[in-house]
């Protein structure tokens, strides 16, 4: 198992030197031995939306159980699918994982780091440095480019201008967006948008990457183009996929299946 | 911001019109009868006995010189049938600040004041508005019938000897000025020596308001003001029109944050779904606040920026087409002060706007609207 990070120490130097560092195979800030460590962690996982353990307000009325006694893990290298219809609690899981929720019961570990654990503020600062997110709708912002858009998660972690930039065409420049840093998103097409996305998702060099529904806006062509991105950058990291469509999950080296908020099957 | 710069430049303009008249005249003090009323194009000529008055006042140790200045009514024409009303101011003299766009001034004859003072037109000389002259189709050395009625302005003809809107622009209307003899002896008050103002200059050591005070005491039946007293007295005369223009820049101001604050609102709750995506990836709100905070302030300032370059051509239109409408030339003006009024508000407003994003930036960038 990985060494426990030591959250507090996340200081701007060490994200800038993070970003810096191009294609690590070894995580110099833990210690974790990349290809062979347990990424990510769930242990008897529950949750229920209107609990009291969550963030997700939502619905405080009723009571929906969105995990039953989820355990799940997922290494470094790997790329594991999350399959289940609408419901099944696999955008809940993608959120505790990049701690966006707590549960009100079971672990969930990231890096070795027990997220239930930890106050808010070190929930965000390993969020930041580990998980990279990528949203079904792309979510960028429309005003800024595509570089601007890709070079935000470095303003907040402090890294300097002309370093941000350099980051942000090197990574538009890998997922083959080169002719496209100065294009705002209105001007791209949805892959590209996904493109944008997924270059954001790893500005930050994140070991985990948690991806909803990527190609659920997406063409099949677009969304097998995505799919490879993913695949490329699943290499390096942990990538967790939720999604219901089974050419999505083809690209998974192992699918979970959901039903009802509890693992029913989990294709190890 | 353009409607504020060009409602700006219209109230500067309003007031530098009366203070032109006045200014230029380079009168310090000002002695009227009733409160003068220019926007009818003419005041009563309740002073009487002005060039007495003139002359005792202008006796005095600590006043360099004064002049009477009369208005009135008058028809003008080429044709005795064909006679056009206007306003005419009378003077002693012209001066260099008609800035004659044809020919030059006058000034009054030694013969209207032989026997006293004559009963006829002695100077027959007049400056016309540059329209009036057009209208009339006469020019410099022509010579034009003028009366007080159409009865009696065939009675005696004057010669053209200047063009200027010099008055106009003081008056509002198209004016002729002529002698004020020669005014008072066509309207028939040479007896009475009627005139609306009496202005002085008072000597550079003296002091403007101890000589005000001074011939305060001396006339009681008349009011003596400072130039400056005297230009808030004639704004006092109009005080709907310089409320209208508070209330319509305070519009302008407000109605144009409104409109841009709401617009920038509305911008940024459209995206709420995307601030509260990077706000999950980790962005903070102060981060989110300020990105789109300063979106909203480069806007605003590029906006009021380009608002103040389109001021000029559109206030020179404005000009032109209140010069070919109602004669008023020059009725916008844009002094540096505009502009600096415009750029503060450019950034003020820029301002306030990056406030009010930027917190509705912060509002939205929750994790919960990512569930929308």
């Amino acid at each position: 198992m990985a060494r426990p990070l030591e959250v507090s120490t996340g200081s701007k130097l060490e994200m800038i030197q993070r970003v810096l560092r191009r294609s690590p195979t070894t995580d110099s800030d833990t210690g974790t031995e990349s290809d062979s460590a347990v990424a990510v962690r769930l242990e008897g996982v529950t949750h229920s939306y209107g609990s009291a353990g969550g963030q997700l307000r939502t619905d405080r009325d009723r009571t929906v159980t969105a995990l039953r006694d989820v355990t799940l893990e997922c290494q470094a290298g790997d790329i594991v699918g999350l399959k289940g219809p609408s419901g099944s609690g696999k955008s809940t899981i993608l959120h505790a994982i990049a701690g966006l929720l707590v549960p009100a019961d079971g672990t969930v570990e990231l890096l070795g780091t027990d997220l239930t654990s930890v106050t808010d503020r070190d929930r965000t600062r390993l969020r930041r440095r580990h998980v990279g997110i990528v949203f079904q709708r792309f979510h960028l912002l429309s005003s800024l480019s595509a570089r601007a858009n890709v070079a935000l998660p470095l303003v907040q972690a402090g890294v300097p201008r002309s370093t941000r930039r350099d980051r942000a065409e090197t990574l538009l420049e890998e997922v083959g967006l080169e002719d496209r840093t100065d294009h705002l998103p209105g001007e791209l097409s949805g892959g590209e948008c996904q493109r944008v996305a997924i270059a954001r998702a790893l500005a930050t060099d994140p070991d985990v990457v948690v991806a909803d529904e990527p190609t659920g806006e997406l063409d099949t062509a677009t969304g097998s183009d995505v799919l490879e991105l993913l695949t490329d950058v699943g290499r390096e990291r942990a990538v967790v996929l939720a999604s219901h469509d089974d050419d999505t999950l083809a690209v998974a080296d192992r699918v979970i299946t959901l039903r009802d908020g509890a693992v029913i099957s989990d294709g190890v | 911001m353009l409607s504020v710069t060009l409602l700006a430049s219209l109230g500067a303009g309003v007031v530098d019109a009366g203070e032109d008249g006045l200014d230029t005249a380079g009168r310090d003090i000002w002695i009227s009868g009733d409160p003068v009323d220019t926007s009818t194009g003419g005041g009563e000529n309740s002073i009487v006995g002005s060039h007495e008055i003139a002359r005792d006042v202008s006796e005095r140790e600590d006043v360099s010189g004064a002049s009477p200045i009369a208005m009135h009514e008058i028809y003008v024409g080429t044709e005795p049938d064909e006679l056009r009303r206007l306003p005419a101011v009378g003077v002693q003299r012209t001066h260099a600040g008609f800035d004659f766009e044809e020919g030059g001034g006058f000034e009054t004859s030694e013969d209207a004041f032989a026997d006293g003072r004559t009963t006829e037109p002695a100077t027959e000389e007049i400056v016309l508005d540059p329209a009036v002259a057009d209208e009339l189709g006469v020019s410099v050395g022509d010579t034009i019938y003028v009366g007080t009625s159409r009865e009696t302005a065939p009675d005696a003809e004057f010669t053209v000897v200047g063009t200027s809107s010099y008055y106009s622009q003081f008056l509002g209307s198209e004016t002729a000025t002529l002698a004020l003899t020669d005014l008072q002896a066509i309207t028939g008050t040479t007896g009475t020596d009627r005139a609306t103002f009496i202005t002085a200059n008072v000597t550079d050591d003296a002091d403007q308001d101890a000589v005000r005070d001074d011939l305060e005491a001396e006339y009681p039946e008349y009011d003596v003001h400072t130039s400056d007293e005297q230009i808030g007295a004639m704004l006092a005369d109009r005080p709907v029109v310089i409320a209208s223009g508070f209330t319509l820049v305070g519009l302008a101001i407000l109605g144009g944050t409104v409109l841009t604050v709401n617009l920038f609102a509305l911008v940024t709750y459209q995206q709420r779904t995307e601030l509260a995506a990077l706000r999950a990836i980790g962005l903070s709100r102060w981060l989110l606040a300020g990105t789109i905070g300063t979106q909203g302030v480069v806007i605003g300032v590029l906006g009021g920026l380009i608002g103040l370059a389109a001021t000029p051509p559109l206030a020179a239109g404005l000009n032109y087409l209140s010069a070919s409408v109602v004669g008023f030339d020059e009725l916008l003006q844009t002094p540096l002060e505009v502009y600096a009024v415009g750029l503060g508000l450019a950034i003020g407003l820029g301002a306030v706007v990056a406030a009010v994003t930027g917190w509705r930036a912060g509002q939205y960038a929750r994790i919960e609207h990512l569930e929308e």
